[in-house]
């Protein structure tokens, strides 16, 4: 966005550098979300042990960002549009780790569940968790194409993350109220509800970020619900 | 923003400056608040000197030197004939990048001004003025006791700094700063930044740097000139985040040439 680039190219190339650790920990991350919800959908409990490992590449890439915005600031003192490039990498970065570790607990979910869950519970589990990898999947183009547009979109979207949320959490009770013994997995399956929401406001977040690295303000109002991010 | 309620104190309006046949500055308008530090920034050869030097009608000196338009400080025109240009200066005062302190000692540095001026009648008076000013600019603990040595015997960072007291002596509204720290080590500079800091509460400050870092830590203000034309003024929290003008850009994150 910024046009022509820096006089001074290896200011270029370090940019450059942490754009493309930030895309590929953005496709990792999109690869654990999407096998976190395949594992719960299908009770893959052999999957999950996998999905645990792989976190550990995403928060690595986490600390090489840290560590280049680091140099980065010290050594060039960014201005302007790349002072906000660098600011939004560091906060996106950030989101895409908490991304990554709710997948991981997604994930652990998995090993106690049965594998005859009612249709109804996968289903909506399922159409919550498509929604969440679709604003991930957009939130990521967006910030590739840098659409301001794009990002409205994605932010105005978590409402229906909300709904979706609040359907699989009806499913839940339902499951529970079906037989008293469903308690502990009812509660492993709350979790998880709650996990694919809380991604949802990280991507939220990261579409304000990136709203902020493009337009230099920051997007007007609070988020769709007012809610705050997970504590 | 807070810019919307400063007063004006310095507005230049149309202005043209020309060295014989070439055009240096281009319609130039800017409006400088009082008690408030503004940056100019710019490549060099821009016309950020001269603009400044338009300020205290110093470009007078120069022969080529011709000055089309109006600057207005408190609202009266400077570029008028009727102008005291020494009163103006006494209004107006400067510092340049090289700390040029006059071949004379540390004391008469600073007593200059005032007897020009006639701005002291007895020797205690101007013994008082000498130590206000030094102590204004910062300079007098390291100087109190050597008042009668060479001011050319001071550090580059003291020089610049018994400039500044040389300018506040004569009680000016305005100091004009062409690029004051450009000869001095980060600590004199610190210095300097912190001085300014202090004196944009009684003074208003135009300041030039090549410094993009300095001009965010010391202004309210940047304008930005470029090929002797004011591209962008804004506050500076606007021109070093989100400038509107994509030359800004450039030139301040390091993309031009
Ligand atoms: N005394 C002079 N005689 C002729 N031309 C001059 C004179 N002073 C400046 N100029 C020209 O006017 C233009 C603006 O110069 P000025 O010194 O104002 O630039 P500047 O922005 O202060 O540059 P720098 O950052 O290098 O100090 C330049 O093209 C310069 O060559
Ligand atoms: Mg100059």
């Amino acid at each position: 966005m910024a046009g022509t680039g820096h006089t001074v190219k290896s200011y270029e190339e370090e940019m450059q550098s942490l754009n493309d650790n930030l895309v590929k920990m953005g496709s990792l991350t999109e690869t654990q979300i999407a096998e976190a919800m395949a594992a719960v959908i299908k009770v893959d409990k052999d999957s999950v042990d996998k999905i645990v490992k792989n976190d550990g590449s995403i928060n690595e890439l986490r600390s090489i960002i840290d560590e280049q915005i680091t140099t980065v600031l010290v050594k060039r003192a960014p201005m302007a549009v790349d002072l906000r490039i660098t600011l939004s990498t560091l906060k996106i970065s950030h989101d895409l780790e908490r991304i990554g570790d709710l997948a991981k607990s997604i994930a652990k979910k998995v090993k106690p569940l049965p594998i005859d869950l009612p249709d109804e519970l996968i289903g909506s589990l399922r159409r919550l968790g498509d929604l969440v990898q679709k604003q991930l999947k957009e939130v990521l183009d967006a910030y590739l194409n840098k659409s301001k547009d794009k990002s409205i979109e994605i932010w105005k979207k978590d409402e229906q993350v909300d709904d979706l949320t609040n359907l699989a959490m009806n499913e839940v009770a339902n499951y529970l109220q079906s037989d008293k013994k469903n308690l502990e997995i009812a509660t492993h399956l709350l979790f998880v509800t709650k996990n694919i929401e809380r991604a949802g406001d990280h991507i939220t977040n990261i579409a304000e970020s990136l709203y902020y690295l493009i337009e230099g303000e920051y997007l007007e109002g609070a988020r769709p619900k007012g809610k705050p991010i997970d504590s | 923003m807070e810019l919307e309620n400063k007063k004006i104190k310095i507005q230049a309006k149309n202005l043209n400056v020309y060295y014989g046949a070439k055009q240096a500055l281009f319609n130039i308008n800017l409006e400088i608040n009082q008690k408030e530090v503004t940056a100019l920034i710019g490549p060099s050869g821009c016309g950020k000197s001269t603009f400044i030097r338009c300020i205290n009608r110093m470009n007078d000196v120069i022969d080529i030197c011709k000055v089309d338009g109006s600057i207005e400080i408190d609202g009266s025109e400077i570029n008028d004939k009727k102008v005291d240009v020494v009163m103006l200066r006494e209004k107006i005062g400067m510092v340049f990048q090289k700390p040029n302190p006059f071949p004379k000692s540390i004391y008469d540095n600073i007593a200059y001004g005032p007897i020009i001026h006639g701005l002291a009648e007895e020797k205690n008076q101007m013994d008082n003025i000498v130590e206000t000013s030094l102590k204004k600019a910062a300079l007098w603990d390291e100087v109190k006791d050597r008042l009668d040595e060479p001011g050319t015997s001071l550090s580059g960072g003291q020089q610049q700094r018994l400039c500044i007291a040389r300018a506040l002596s004569v009680s000016p509204e305005v100091i004009l700063m062409d690029e004051p720290c450009s000869a001095l080590d980060p600590i004199a500079t610190a210095k300097i930044e912190e001085l300014i800091d202090e004196l944009k509460k009684s003074y208003t400050i135009v300041i030039v740097t090549h410094s993009m870092a300095q001009a965010v830590r010391v202004s309210q203000k940047t304008g930005f000139f470029h090929m002797g034309k004011i591209i962008e003024v804004d506050s500076t929290d606007k021109i070093f985040k989100n400038p509107s003008n994509k030359m800004t850009q450039d030139y301040i994150t390091g993309r031009f040439g």
